[in-house]
């Protein structure tokens, strides 16, 4: 009688033989452990595996998303024949211009984002056009339109239409452009025209806003950061901005990494919720199963049987839910890319990452551990004697549990800070959830003790009401933990939906004008404004000056810092990277508030002066007295800082963080910018059209266009968050519905109780009410707190987001998780409430 | 240790006591308890409820450690095993059967019986389990669950549970107490039947004086401690 157990219990395999047994096939009484898991690891699979597809994406089509191996960009200029030839010897060159232009055709006009391109045109990849034809640039008189271009100019294939005076044919439909991701946000439609189209059409002025661009695929396999070095030791006023084929799309980049680790400590969140509600499920099903765990005692299995029985059967169902979680969330991830089709480079098919797939399951295996410890461990020792008593004492605690709790959470740890991209934030996001499960055990012992120490109320249902709370078993303190968790998550994904929301409807287009014109001409300045209020003659028109330059060099005159010997960029001083847009004015700009020092007034002719966004010198340490220098169109000027002055950069006007005295930057050759704010409900197309007949070589950037887009991506973050929170919220349901129902299973005795010594079923529920109430006004300040404080974090620190909450929204969904609370506690009473009390006593 | 026709004791106890909580809600129990019970032996326990009869078996059967006194069973001392050796040392040794037969809902009448066994590790569990059921008249009832057998049935595939792993003890508490009179009685000449065929000793609890009656000795046991001792007569 020794096989398959030695002197001290079960082998593995026996222990399953007996525990296969006693598990239902249903997994009855696992689900909620089941659900925990499934959700918690879908959602950590799929964002693993969504990430680490657009994360490969973006790394290894570098090339193509860029269109070479490493891109230089300027302003208002081409490259110097001495600066191609430095391209030249590096590897293959494709150089052309982005300008924005108005296109026409007939009645129709629309601004455009105008992209001129060389022969070389792309040096990776292809452009693929709707008819199927894979081309590279097109020929001189002809243009690849984008599908919005042909649409607003109503015209087809084939038609003609005109930019800057200059007839073009439209020779084909853009449907897919290689480098499209590294150009950045679109103020229009594209349309691809030949390099020389601009330049012919007079688009190329001096003093004309547009960017050259230079794209080196490389002879040799040297690193492109080492080249840019080299370049900008060389050229280090040339006012370039460098980008490689390593860090093509920047703004993807960042979007990705920013979303990435937000949905995986959403991921995470919904596993810490889904741990307590795997707590909360171990425990319930162990409970549930005192008696068979005590026959198996009385039968001779030891302490050590029933913890590999019982590990083996939660150990099964873990699997199971982890791998249908993992199989759930490799299957929606085609769908979230499609929601994200066209904000990033991702494949909208199915894709296999293991590494995100195994990363998911060990999250949720260890969580899984973590919480069914401590109940595991405790049903060993449950006793033998629980058959013969009807109540036993209240179990000791067992140092064992506490061992593989810190086991499985050093694990957690370990695995957060070695997959995560921001290792710290992780680390700190599960302190955080450690932290607060602590203080929600806190106060649900707290509540205990409190309850326990109340005045008796003499009323026997508010007393038993009361002694809920406290009573020896008391759910008080798993309750409290799921509550307060789920209903945390209510707050934080209703907070960071709202702010969300927010950012788009509040922030986005206050104060915005209707249009920005690009280069005006100087001398034509009056004849565009008479042209703007002929046309609508309640229009406000404002022009400003408006030139480019890099910031070469800032600080004290004796001791002026070059911005190309810093190693890196101070937090916050933006503008010292690449060109920016610089302007003079007589007058303090309008929106802008001077802080510090004096304006210079009109017709000022001494000190060439400079006024200073006070953010970005706060950033920088620049003072009143100090000089900046900028590289204009190849030449040094340098100028003092005579003031700092504060700018709303929600106005979306024209915000310029240089503003300098008229005599400083003058005589550089320039247009003007203006903005344009019509009337509410005014027709635009008369507008349009004469300026682009007027105006040919000026462009428009219509704002209503550029912030749909800007909704549209905003919107898509929005879904993404919603999507992924959504997950965290249906576990937290999970839990809630998981602890209600564990603590009503205890409150069925004293239902049946209560009725049968004639409590009237009004008086029943009145009494549960009063307790569920109590707890659920406690949990609802804590979950207010803890979750707008999470969303909080999520929205400034993260995603860089203003903090706009709605606070109806956010106080109308923890009011609908409460009442879920009270409506789904109280409903399951209702069977025995309905039933006469000897039918109740018979259910017993 | 041995009785005095130097059969060996089957049990021994030398001033039993059991005391459950603490401080002022501390209980005694069992309040010294002496008693010995022959290798093969029949004995009846009997006595009010609340008189500790039904603690005494605990203590007895390995199911509750004694607070204080000495304890063999079976040639163990369980006054100085823990609750796990306390569990091996019931294992294959010792059998019970208790009032509300306890049988695991989870598991086939067949799953049920082999479980002991398989606990101690016997590879032919199944078989057995098979084998005993037959016996107790359940052949056809092997793979029904608990919840589609009637309670006698149910007391018959605890009772195939208790003998099955020929144990050399079997306790019974109240074996009858949740049937009608006429199956009571088809278990209780079952179950001296299977005793009789295993050789194993008998500790029954019970308030009917006619199934007392049919036992080798009985015991009387009021507040915690032996009233009377029919041996000592």
């Amino acid at each position: 009688m020794s096989d398959g157990a030695d002197q001290n219990g079960l082998g593995w395999g026996a222990a399953w033989g007996i525990a296969r047994r006693d598990l239902n096939t249903r997994f009855k009484g696992l689900r909620l452990l089941l659900v925990c898991l499934f959700l918690g690891t879908g959602a950590l699979a799929a964002i693993g595996t969504l990430t680490a597809a657009i994360e490969s994406e973006l790394a290894g089509r570098g090339q193509e998303l860029l269109g070479g191996d490493l891109e230089v960009e300027v302003w208002q200029r081409d490259l110097t024949p001495e600066e191609q030839a430095a391209l030249g010897e590096i590897g293959e060159v494709s150089g052309g211009t982005r300008l924005q232009a108005m296109a026409s055709a007939g009645e129709n006009a629309a601004p455009v984002e105008l992209k001129a391109v060389d022969t070389a045109w792309p040096l990776y990849g292809a452009l693929k056009l709707t008819d199927g034809r894979s081309v590279g640039a097109p020929a001189a008189g002809e243009a690849w339109l984008a599908q919005g271009a042909v649409d607003r100019l109503g015209i087809a294939v084939g038609d003609s239409f005109m930019i800057g005076g200059k007839p073009l044919l439209a020779a084909g439909i853009i449907d897919n452009e290689p480098d499209r991701l590294s150009e950045g946000f679109q103020l229009g439609p594209t349309i691809i025209v030949a390099e020389d189209m601009p330049g012919s059409a007079g688009l190329l002025a001096p003093g004309s806003m547009y960017q050259s661009k230079y794209r080196v695929a490389f002879k040799d396999g040297r690193s492109p950061d080492a080249v840019e070095d080299r370049l900008q030791a060389r050229f280090p006023n040339a006012g370039f901005d460098y980008r490689t084929r390593d860090n093509a799309s920047p703004g993807a980049d960042r979007f990705v990494s920013r979303m990435g680790e937000f949905l995986t400590l959403v991921g995470l969140a919904a596993l810490v919720i889904a741990g307590i509600g795997i707590g909360g499920g171990v425990s319930s099903y162990l409970e549930a199963r005192r008696a068979s765990i005590a026959t198996l005692k009385v039968l001779g299995a030891s302490s050590r049987d029933i913890a590999r029985i019982y590990a083996l059967q939660i150990g099964a169902a873990a699997l199971v839910g982890s791998g249908l979680g993992l199989i759930a969330g490799f299957a929606v991830t085609p769908l979230l890319a499609a929601a994200l089709q066209g904000l990033l480079p991702v494949e909208s098919g199915f894709v296999f990452e293991p590494a995100a797939l195994l990363i998911a399951a060990a999250y949720g295996l260890l969580v899984a551990m973590v919480f069914a410890a401590t109940p595991l461990v405790r049903a060993r020792k449950f006793p033998a004697m629980a058959l013969m008593r009807a109540r036993v004492a209240p179990l000791s605690r067992d140092g064992r549990a506490l061992a593989w709790v810190g086991a499985g959470m050093a694990a957690i740890i370990a695995l957060a800070l070695l997959t995560a991209r921001q290792p710290l934030l992780s680390g700190g996001f599960l302190a955080g959830a450690v932290v607060t499960l602590g203080l929600l055990a806190l106060l649900g012992w707290g509540i205990r003790k409190l309850a326990a120490k109340a005045p008796r109320p003499a009323n026997p249902l508010w007393r038993n009401a009361l002694a809920n709370l406290h009573r020896p078993g008391a759910a008080t303190g798993a309750l409290v933990t799921a509550l307060g968790f789920g209903l945390s998550a209510f707050v934080l994904l209703a907070a960071i939906q709202s702010s969300i929301n927010g950012n788009i409807e509040q922030r986005v287009p206050r104060e915005a004008p209707d249009y920005f014109v690009l280069d005006i001409p100087r001398d034509r300045v009056t004849a565009f404004e008479q042209l703007v209020a002929a046309e609508q003659g309640e229009a406000f028109v404002r022009t400003v000056p408006s030139l480019r330059g890099a910031i070469l060099a800032y600080g004290p005159k004796d001791a002026m810092i070059r911005v190309a010997d810093l190693e890196e960029i101070p937090e916050g001083a933006w503008p010292l990277r690449g060109e920016r847009g610089l302007t003079y004015s007589d007058n303090l700009p309008v929106g802008n508030r001077l802080i510090e020092g004096s304006w210079w007034g009109p017709f000022y002719e001494g000190e060439p002066l400079v006024s200073v966004d006070a953010e970005f010198a706060e950033a920088i340490d620049l003072k009143p007295g100090d000089y900046i220098t900028i590289g204009l169109l190849g030449i040094e000027r340098t100028a003092r800082v005579a003031n700092l002055r504060t700018i709303d950069w929600e106005s979306m006007g024209f915000n310029y963080v240089l503003v300098f005295s008229p005599n400083a930057i003058r005589d550089a050759p320039h247009n003007l910018a203006a903005t344009i704010d019509l009337p509410d409900g005014a027709e635009t197309g008369p507008l349009l059209r004469q300026l682009v007949r007027n105006f040919p070589s000026s462009s428009v950037i219509e704002i209503g266009q550029v912030l749909a887009e800007a909704r549209v991506i905003l919107g898509q973050v929005g879904t993404a968050t919603f999507a992924a929170a959504s997950v965290a919220v249906l576990a937290g349901l999970a839990v809630l519905i998981g602890a209600i129902a564990a603590a009503r299973a205890v409150r069925t005795y004293d239902t049946v109780v209560f009725r049968v010594l004639g409590a009237s079923r009004r008086q029943v529920l009145l009494m549960q009410l009063a307790e569920y109430g109590l707890l659920a006004i406690i949990l609802a300040a804590v979950a207010l707190a803890l979750g707008t404080g999470l969303a909080w974090l999520v929205v400034v620190q993260l995603f860089e987001f203003a903090w706009l909450p709605n606070w109806a929204e956010i106080l109308g969904v923890l009011g609908a998780g409460l009442l879920f609370v009270l409506a789904f506690a109280l409903a399951g009473s209702l069977p025995l409430l309905r039933a006469k009390p000897a039918q109740a006593l018979r259910a017993l | 240790m041995t009785s005095p026709n130097n059969a060996p004791f089957a049990i021994s106890a030398r001033n039993l006591t059991l005391t459950l909580g603490d401080g002022d809600a501390a209980v005694e129990i069992l309040r010294g308890i002496d008693l010995d019970v022959a290798d093969g032996e029949v004995l009846a326990l009997l006595g009010p409820s609340g008189s500790g009869k039904s603690s005494l078996m605990a203590v007895l059967s390995g199911l509750e450690r004694a607070s204080s006194g000495s304890l063999s069973v079976a040639g163990e001392n369980f006054a100085t095993m823990d609750e796990d050796a306390l569990a091996r040392a019931r294992r294959g040794k010792i059998g019970i059967v208790l009032q509300a037969f306890h049988l695991l809902p989870t598991m086939t009448a067949a799953e049920n019986v082999a479980t002991p066994m398989e606990l101690a590790g016997a590879k032919d569990a199944g078989t057995r389990a098979a084998a005993e059921l037959e016996a107790v008249g359940l052949g056809h009832r092997l793979t029904h669950y608990p919840a589609q057998l009637s309670g006698g049935e149910q007391q018959r595939v605890a009772l195939a549970r208790a003998i099955a792993p020929r144990p050399r003890l079997i306790f019974a508490d109240e074996p009858t107490g949740n049937l009608d009179v006429a199956t009571g009685h088809d278990i209780i000449e079952l179950m001296f039947a299977r005793r009789a065929e295993a050789g194993a000793t008998l500790v029954i609890i019970t308030h009917d004086p006619e199934l007392a009656a049919r036992c080798d000795r009985i015991v009387t046991i009021a507040d915690g401690l032996i009233a009377t001792d029919s041996a000592s007569v």
